[in-house]
C-alpha cells in the first residue's frame, strides 16, 4: 500500500489534486519534459528548496570533491543534482498547530529526513537532508492532518506570521490571529500571487509597542487597532532585511478589518505589474515602494482596490476557538527545583486569570521526532489543542492552567526541553548558514552553539542587564537570522590573510527587537569568528559598567557612537598568522580549513517563472497526459484533454490582458478572439474554434490530431507570450519612467 | 519483500564520556577518503545540542549514519534510505561501526522506518540472520526490535 492509497479521501481534494500534478511535474522532469528553471520554481512553489553541496562539489578541507550521484546529469534545476539531498519548508500559518499535526511532523522527519524537526525564523518547519523523490508524499502525510507546504518558498506569498501570543495577550488590541489565517488561505494559490518577482512576506502584530510581529521588517505588516470602537490594522508595507534593510512604510493608518484582505490583494497585483523582475536583488517590494515613493504607492494600490471584482471572502474571517483543557488554577506552592528560573524566563502570565503561556526553549531551533511526539502528549495533557511556533525558533504551550506550570516543567525537563532562558541572551537565533544553506558563508549554527555554552555556564552569575539582551545570527549578509533586530547580531563574511581565507562576523549593535523590529543595528566591524565570543564578553562587560541607569543596550550603543563601538572591538578584528594559530582558519564546530569554494547559487530569489509561463506548462503536462490517454485507448479522456489544454494556455494568454477573466470555456473562447486576434497566428488559433465549436474527436485518429493540434497551438502560444511579455515591460517602464 | 528503509543501532559499551565534537573531525575524514565502500559520503551534522538526539550525523546517499543519543544510550545509528538487501544493510552497518573503532555490545538495535511496511520479527530476523524480539516502544514510534546474530 502507499500512502496515496492510504490517506485517499483525507486530504481535502483541492490539495490532493495540486500534489497528484506537481508528482506528475517530477516524472516529467525525469523525463526531460520540463525546463528544469520551470521544474526549479515549481518545486520551490511546493516548499521543496535547494540545499548546500546539491551542484554536487563539497570541499573536504583540502580540494574540492565531486560528489557523483547516481543519476547524474539529471537536474532539478539549474546546476542542482537530482539525487542531492535537498531541504523541505513546511508552513505553518502563524505558527499555529495542534498535537497530530506535531506527531505527523515528527513521523515525515524521522521517514524521510535526519529526524529533527528544524523551526525557522518565521515560524515555519524544515526538514533537511531530503530527496526530491520523497517530496510529494511528505506533502500527503501533511496534507491529510491540514497542512500545506504550497508557497513556502519561490516568488510567491510565504507563511503569514503573527505574534504566538495573539488571544492570550495582556496589551494587545485584539486577537489577530483570525485575520492572519484568513489572509493565509486568501492569498494562497491565488491568480494575483503567482506573477511576482520576488517572495512576498506578511506579518501581522496585535501591540505596536512589543516585538510581536516584527512588522516593520516584512513586505507587508498589519497592526491591530481599534478607532471608534471599530476593529482595523495599521498597514505596513515595503520593509525587509536582506543585505539592504528597508523599514516599512505607512500605507494606511487605519483600516477596518473589511478592507484587509482587498487592500492586500491590490498590493499584490500592482508589485506584480510593477516589480522588478530581471535584477533579482531589487526585487523585492521594497525597491518598489521605494522607487515610487509610499504617497505614489499608495495612490496605485488604492486606484487597484477600486477595480477588484468584490469576493465573499473578504469578510470572512472564521474564528479560532481554543479551548483550554484544565481549569484555571494558582501557581501551588511546592515548586521542584530549577523551577523558579524556569518561571521567571518561560512563563508568560496569559490576560485570562488563572491561565499561562509556556515557552519550550528549543535549542537553535531543533526538537528531535521522539520530543515532538512526547511535547504532543504534553500539549493534550496540559494545554488542550494550542501550540504556536515563534519567530524565536520556540514552540509555546498556551492556556496551560498555573496550578499545572509545576508538573509540566517537570515533564518538560524529563523530556529534554525544560530549560530556561527563553528570550535571554541564552536563547539565541540561528539561520541554518553553513550547515544547510547554498548561500551561508559562516557558520551561524557553530557559533550559536559555542556562545549558547558559554554563556549558559554563567547564566545565573551574569548582570540582569545582559540577560536579557538579545543575539541573533545569520551565516550571510541575508539576514535569515534576523541579526538586524538584535542587541548584538553577526552575519557571516570572509577576509583573506595571505593565501588563506578567514571566517569572519559582522558585528552589529543597538538594532531594536521591540516596537515591531523599531530599529536596525548598527555595522560596526567584521571579526574573525573565533573571536567572537570574546566581542560579546567585552561588550556586554562595558554596558553592565558604563549605563546610566535604566539605559538600554541600544541607548548606550548609541551614546558609545559608532566610532567608539568600534575602537572596543579594533583589537579582536585582528588576525594570527596561519603558521601562528590555524585555528582562526577554520570556523566553528568545522575543522575543515575555511573556503569560499561550496558557496552556491541560492534559491531564496527562486527562478523569473510568470504566472503565463505557468499556465502554458500546465498545458504541455494536460497535452501529455492527453497522450497517455490515448495510448491507453481512453479517446474521450484524452480529448477532453487536450481540448483542456488548449484552453488553458488561452485562458493564461488573456489573463495577461483582463486579470479577472474566468475559466468558463465560451468566456475564455470568446475573450481570446476578441484581445488576442492580432497577436495569435490565426492558423493555429483556428484549432481551438474548431474543436469548440465543433464535436469532440471520437476516433483514435481524430484524437490523435486533436493532440498534434494542440500542441501546435501552445506553440503558438508561447510566441504570442513573448510578444505579450514585451508589451507588459514596455508599459511597466513608461509607468516607473513617469 | 522486505522493506530496504531499516535502521541498525550498535551500542557502545561503557559510558558516553567522549565529548560528541569529537567525531565530527572523524566523519569529515570518512568523507575526505570516501572511507565507507558502496556509499558516496556527502556531509556532517552537528546535533549534540539537542537532548537523547542523532548527536552528529554523517549523511551519504545510501543512508544516514549517526553516533546517536536516543534514549540516552549512546550508538551507532545506520539508517538505509538507498534500495538493498537486509544483509548488505547489517553488513554495511557493520562496517561502519567497525571503521569507527568503538567497542560496542552483541545485542543492537533494528528498526523499520517505515510506517507502511508490513515487517514481523520473524520475517525481518531471517532476512538479516539474526534473532529479533520486539522491543516495547511507544505506539507511534518506529517498529523496534532486539537483535543478536544467530548465525
Amino acid at each position: 500500500m502507499t500512502w496515496k492509497e492510504k490517506l485517499a479521501g483525507q486530504i481535502p481534494p483541492a490539495w490532493a489534486e495540486e500534489i497528484d500534478i506537481y508528482e506528475t511535474q517530477l516524472e516529467l522532469r525525469k523525463l526531460g519534459k520540463i525546463d528544469e528553471k520551470l521544474f526549479a520554481e515549481t518545486r520551490l512553489r511546493r516548499g521543496a528548496y535547494g540545499q548546500r553541496y546539491d551542484n554536487g562539489q563539497r570541499f573536504d578541507g583540502f580540494r574540492t570533491q565531486q560528489l557523483r550521484y547516481p543519476k547524474a546529469g539529471l537536474t532539478k534545476g539549474p546546476d542542482t543534482e537530482w539525487d542531492a539531498p535537498g531541504m523541505q519548508r513546511i508552513k505553518i500559518p502563524f505558527g499555529g498547530l495542534n498535537p497530530t499535526q506535531l506527531e505527523t511532523l515528527a513521523d515525515v522527519a524521522e521517514e524521510y529526513s535526519d529526524g529533527i524537526l528544524h523551526i525557522t525564523t518565521r515560524q515555519d518547519f524544515q526538514l533537511h537532508f531530503v530527496h526530491i523523490e520523497d517530496t510529494p508524499t511528505i506533502m500527503r502525510r501533511l496534507a491529510a492532518v491540514g497542512i500545506t507546504t504550497r508557497e513556502a518558498c519561490g516568488n510567491s506569498v510565504r507563511n503569514v506570521t503573527a505574534c504566538p501570543l495573539s488571544g492570550v495577550c495582556r496589551t494587545e488590541a485584539f486577537d489577530v490571529t483570525p485575520y492572519a489565517k484568513a489572509l493565509t488561505f486568501f492569498l494562497l494559490g491565488h491568480p494575483d500571487t503567482q506573477d511576482f518577482g520576488r517572495k512576498f512576506k506578511p506579518a501581522f502584530s496585535g501591540c505596536e509597542d512589543e516585538a510581536c510581529g516584527l512588522v516593520h521588517m516584512h513586505d507587508f505588516g498589519a497592526v491591530a487597532k481599534i478607532q471608534d470602537g471599530r476593529r482595523g490594522f495599521k498597514v505596513f508595507v515595503g520593509g525587509g532585511l536582506g543585505a539592504v534593510p528597508y523599514q516599512a512604510k505607512v500605507l494606511a493608518e487605519f483600516l477596518p478589518v473589511e478592507e484587509l484582505l482587498p487592500t492586500a490583494q491590490a498590493i499584490a497585483r500592482v508589485f506584480a505589474r510593477l516589480g522588478e523582475k530581471q535584477n533579482r536583488a531589487r526585487a523585492r517590494i521594497k525597491f518598489l515602494v521605494d522607487k515610487l515613493g509610499i504617497e505614489e504607492f499608495k495612490r496605485l494600490v488604492f486606484a487597484e482596490r477600486q477595480t477588484l471584482p468584490p469576493d465573499p471572502r473578504w469578510t470572512q474571517f472564521p474564528p479560532i476557538e481554543e479551548k483550554p483543557i484544565q481549569p484555571p488554577g494558582s501557581l501551588p506552592a511546592e515548586q521542584p527545583p530549577g523551577f523558579p528560573a524556569w518561571l521567571a524566563t518561560n512563563v508568560y502570565r496569559q490576560r485570562q486569570s488563572g491561565y499561562a503561556t509556556v515557552t519550550v526553549a528549543c535549542p537553535l531551533g531543533d526538537i528531535t521526532a521522539t520530543q515532538a511526539r512526547q511535547l504532543a502528549d504534553l500539549v493534550r495533557r496540559f494545554s488542550g489543542d494550542n501550540v504556536r511556533t515563534s519567530v524565536e525558533q520556540n514552540l509555546l504551550i498556551r492556556w496551560v492552567s498555573e496550578q499545572d506550570l509545576p508538573a509540566l516543567y517537570a515533564e518538560l525537563q524529563r523530556i529534554g526541553l525544560g530549560e530556561h532562558g527563553a528570550g535571554t541572551i541564552l536563547d539565541m537565533t540561528a539561520c541554518p548558514g553553513t550547515d544547510t544553506c547554498k548561500l551561508g558563508i559562516a557558520s551561524s549554527r557553530g557559533l550559536a552553539r559555542e556562545l549558547r555554552a558559554r554563556l549558559a555556564g554563567q547564566f545565573f552569575t551574569l548582570d540582569e542587564a545582559v540577560k536579557g539582551l538579545k543575539i541573533k545570527m545569520s551565516g550571510c549578509f541575508n539576514s535569515c537570522g534576523q541579526h538586524h533586530l538584535a542587541d548584538i547580531g553577526f552575519y557571516g563574511n570572509s577576509r583573506t590573510i595571505g593565501n588563506h581565507k578567514v571566517p569572519h562576523f559582522q558585528v552589529l549593535f543597538g538594532g531594536q527587537w521591540t516596537h515591531n523590529a523599531g530599529r536596525y543595528g548598527l555595522a560596526i566591524g567584521s571579526v574573525p569568528a573565533k573571536n567572537i565570543p570574546a566581542v560579546v564578553e567585552r561588550v556586554t562587560g562595558r554596558y553592565v559598567n558604563e549605563r546610566q541607569p535604566g539605559e538600554t543596550f541600544p541607548a548606550f550603543i548609541n551614546r558609545l557612537g559608532k566610532a567608539e563601538a568600534r575602537r572596543m572591538i579594533e583589537d579582536l578584528m585582528q588576525v594570527p598568522p596561519y603558521e601562528q594559530d590555524p585555528t582562526f582558519y577554520s570556523d566553528w564546530g568545522d575543522p575543515r580549513e575555511f573556503s569560499m569554494g561550496d558557496i552556491g547559487t541560492g534559491e531564496c530569489a527562486g527562478e523569473v517563472v510568470s504566472a503565463l509561463q505557468f499556465e502554458l506548462s500546465a498545458a504541455e503536462r494536460l497535452n501529455f497526459e492527453a497522450q497517455l490517454a490515448h495510448e491507453a485507448g481512453q479517446f474521450a479522456k484524452a480529448d477532453e484533454l487536450a481540448y483542456g489544454a488548449m484552453l488553458q494556455a488561452a485562458h493564461g494568454l488573456v489573463r495577461e490582458l483582463w486579470l479577472d477573466v474566468p475559466h468558463e470555456p465560451a468566456v475564455v473562447v470568446a475573450e481570446f478572439k476578441t484581445r488576442l486576434a492580432g497577436l495569435f497566428p490565426a492558423a493555429q488559433a483556428a484549432y481551438l474554434y474548431k474543436r469548440h465549436e465543433g464535436a469532440p474527436a471520437a476516433t483514435a485518429e481524430a484524437v490523435h490530431r486533436l493532440i498534434e493540434e494542440a500542441q501546435l497551438f501552445i506553440e503558438g502560444a508561447h510566441v504570442c507570450a513573448d510578444k505579450l511579455q514585451q508589451q507588459k515591460a514596455a508599459a511597466r517602464d513608461a509607468i516607473l519612467k513617469k | 519483500m522486505i522493506t530496504h528503509k531499516i535502521g541498525i543501532k550498535f551500542f557502545f559499551t561503557g559510558p558516553a564520556t567522549k565529548p560528541l565534537a569529537e567525531y565530527i573531525p572523524v566523519f569529515h575524514g570518512w568523507i575526505r577518503r570516501q572511507a565507507l565502500a558502496g556509499h558516496l559520503l556527502i556531509d556532517v551534522h552537528d546535533y549534540s545540542h539537542v537532548h537523547h538526539g542523532p548527536g552528529i550525523l554523517l549523511v551519504a546517499h545510501e543512508a544516514n549514519l549517526s553516533v546517536d543519543e536516543a534514549e540516552g544510550r549512546r550508538g551507532l545509528v545506520y539508517l538505509r534510505k538507498q534500495p538493498a538487501r537486509p544483509p548488505e544493510i547489517l553488513a554495511a552497518a557493520r562496517q561502519a561501526v567497525t571503521l569507527l573503532g568503538e567497542p560496542v555490545e552483541p545485542t543492537f538495535e533494528v528498526f523499520v522506518n517505515d510506517r507502511l511496511a508490513p515487517v514481523t520479527a520473524a520475517d525481518l530476523g531471517t532476512a538479516l540472520g539474526a534473532s529479533l524480539t520486539p522491543k516495547p516502544v511507544d505506539p507511534r514510534a518506529r517498529p523496534t526490535f532486539l537483535a543478536t546474530v544467530s548465525r
